[in-house]
């Protein structure tokens, strides 16, 4: 038996000179979809992301131009829009630094200490995200309004929270509280506290070991949670409308005043002022995506 | 290096509790100078939380730890002078391996901090000690286990500790890797001589690398001893079960009359009375011919490997229990034999749980 099954096998491969002719056939992959099917998929996809991406993008720097890069300028020149870059520049970096700071210590408590109230912390933190931002806004009303809580002393002291840049910062920074935390919680949770352990006992202070190991562990992570939290900060409206009350030339923020400008028909204004915040899409898209390659490394090998 | 001060280390008395887990019931301890000491003891054994009590990574609920007669409790983590070498070696992985090692001399105050120089001199120092000067400008992802454990123990050394702790050095290494870092940490101790501790769960690598061992279970501490000692003669019935592999049977003792189920073995007692246990080693199991020795039994199954051989007796009128005994090579065993069976060296142990 087994004689005969060689020959055939012999005689099968004379008679078949090339058989990797055959392997074609053979070699199609179960997770390979016809070729027609691809491209339907694909080409639907694209025209989705060309239709509602691409599309409105391009059409807000189209807008923008549309009478000319002297209008464009002009419109951007003008002191209305000048006060609103100005206040949306302070705002974030306002808001950005507070939150760096809360948010560097919440995850650092969270990751690194074990404390009653940790879970009702962690889900703290996610509040502003599941709040709607005119909610939040409307908090700081009550907080500060001349009827809140906090407001007739304040107003008394001759402190204006509400309608003015504290109010404004303080509802940005609330609303974009959670980025740089929910960024950093989960990277410091898996890199564990035994780098610390081993700076302190080579004799490290807390503030060395803070500054020489953790913070250098989780500087990629820290910065994409910065550049997203600044995206937010300054594309902020719901909550900052709510508490800044539109004052022109004073507490109008970009994108409030690119509401206000779009209601009064000065398309130019409005478009020339979104185009400044799509660029600002632009550039952070283009940082994530190189902060993501550092993020995924692990291990900046590249560094120093 | 030859004449780093060595510290004698003294644990009176020490609790750690974890919520409602005990895992340092009053543990007493003293450590000579320039000993290489092993705490060697199953996982909860409270093994790594006494080395870190030690090292000032965790505090003792109550007790006393000092150094040389000076209270260790009243200082740091970082002013204990001690090398810590974490089981995961936990090197900075944004650094490299000269910037690891050089990092404990770089973080020290200003006024006795060394200069550029001399830092520079000591890491290259330390890398040529533990054989890997090549790799100074690696970044710890780069290296393999072995390396990373070494270049951990050059990080630890570097700050001239008074104490060199280790937790579980070689636990996540390849058993080839192991063995070799086991004669190497050996002969290291030899070199620098500095007072150290290690845990392990591996008896081998504790009888083999330490000149005492001591053994713990459940936050206590069962046995200290030398080597010889805890495998020759082990205090409690943890221990003999624990190191080396052994026989147990359970036996009732009454009157000085060791039996098994119904029968009487020929053995001395040892004090123990009540249900206890029998203790002995497969090779301390003498086989001889029927009725000469403390027990009868049916040969089973026989395997060889090097210089012994491997029988499964199963005792005669006790169906359900079956020993392995080691005997040598010399010895003509066959399954279906007959033979008794007589402990040249036993021990019992009072209770059964």
């Amino acid at each position: 038996m087994t004689l005969v099954t060689i020959e055939t096998s012999t005689s099968a491969a004379a008679v078949q000179p090339f058989p990797s002719r055959v392997a074609p056939l053979a070699r199609r992959d179960a997770r390979t979809e016809p070729r027609l099917v691809r491209g339907i998929i694909i080409t639907l996809a694209l025209t989705f992301l060309t239709v509602f991406v691409v599309l409105p993008l391009a059409l807000v720097f189209l807008e923008a131009f549309s009478k000319g890069v002297g209008f464009y300028l002009k419109a951007l020149a003008d002191p209305e829009a000048l006060a609103a870059i100005w206040l949306t520049l302070v705002t974030a970096a306002i808001s950005v630094s507070l939150n760096l700071v809360f948010g560097v210590a919440a995850a650092w408590a969270i990751a690194k200490f074990e404390f009653r109230g940790k879970t009702l912390l962690i889900t703290l933190i996610d509040l502003p995200f599941s709040v709607s931002p005119v909610i939040s806004g409307l908090v700081f009303v009550l907080l500060f309004g001349a009827q809140g809580f906090f407001g007739p002393w304040l107003m008394a002291h001759g402190i204006h929270v509400l309608f003015a840049l504290p109010a404004i910062v303080l509802a940005t920074a609330f609303v974009t509280f959670p980025f740089v935390a929910r960024e950093l919680i989960p990277l410091m949770q898996e890199q564990g506290s035994q780098e610390e352990e081993a700076a302190i006992s080579l004799g490290a202070s807390g503030w060395r070991t803070f500054l020489l190991v953790t913070l250098p562990n989780v500087k990629w992570g820290l910065l994409y949670g910065v550049l997203l939290c600044n995206a937010r900060a300054m594309g902020e409206f719901g909550a900052v409308s709510v508490v800044s009350g539109h004052i022109r030339g004073e507490t109008n923020t970009m994108p409030l005043l690119v509401e206000i400008l779009y209601n009064e028909y000065q398309l130019v204004g409005a478009f020339a002022i979104a185009s400044l915040l799509a660029f600002l899409a632009l550039v952070t898209l283009i940082v994530k995506t190189i902060l993501e390659g550092h993020l995924d490394e692990g291990q900046p090998a590249s560094d120093d | 290096m030859k004449d780093s001060p060595q510290v004698t280390i003294e644990v009176r008395n020490i609790v750690k509790q974890f919520g409602a887990f005990r895992a340092l019931d009053n543990v007493d301890l003293k450590v000579a100078n320039g000993e290489l000491l092993a705490l060697l003891g199953p996982s909860g054994s409270g093994k790594t939380t006494l080395l870190r009590i030690i090292a000032g990574l965790d505090w003792p609920d109550a007790g006393e730890v000092s150094f040389d007669g000076e209270n260790a409790l009243a200082r740091g983590a970082g002013e204990r002078h001690v090398g810590f070498v974490f089981q995961h070696y936990a090197l900075f992985r944004h650094m490299t391996v000269f910037e690891n090692v050089a990092f404990g001399l770089r973080v020290q105050p200003r006024a006795v901090r060394k200069d550029e120089a001399a830092i520079r001199a000591r890491v290259k120092e330390l890398l040529d000690l533990v054989q890997l000067d090549w790799l100074a400008g690696r970044y710890p992802s780069q290296l393999s286990g072995g390396q990373r454990q070494r270049i951990a123990l050059a990080r630890a050394l570097a700050i001239e500790p008074r104490i060199l702790l280790l937790d579980e050095p070689f636990g996540a290494l390849d058993a080839k890797v192991r063995k070799e870092l086991r004669q190497w940490l050996r002969s290291l101790h030899e070199e620098i001589n500095v007072t150290s501790i290690f845990v392990t769960h591996d008896q081998e690598e504790a009888l083999e690398v330490a000149n005492r061992v001591v053994v713990m279970d459940k936050g206590r501490i069962e046995q200290i001893g030398t080597p010889g000692d805890v495998y020759d003669n082990p205090a409690t019935a943890f221990v003999h079960s624990f190191i080396g592999e052994s026989i147990i049977l359970p036996v009732d003792v009454s009157e000085g009359h060791v039996k098994l189920g119904s029968r009487v073995l020929n053995v001395d007692a040892n004090g123990a009375s009540g249900p206890s246990k029998l203790f002995v080693r497969r090779h301390d199991m003498h086989v001889g011919p029927v009725g000469e020795g403390a027990f009868d039994g049916t040969v089973r199954r026989v395997r060889s490997f090097g210089p012994i051989q491997r029988a499964d007796i199963a005792l005669n009128g006790d169906g359900d229990t079956l020993v392995e005994i080691d005997a040598p090579r010399d010895r003509n065993l066959t399954a279906g034999d007959i033979v008794s069976l007589q402990p040249r060296r036993y021990r019992i142990f009072a209770g059964r749980d």
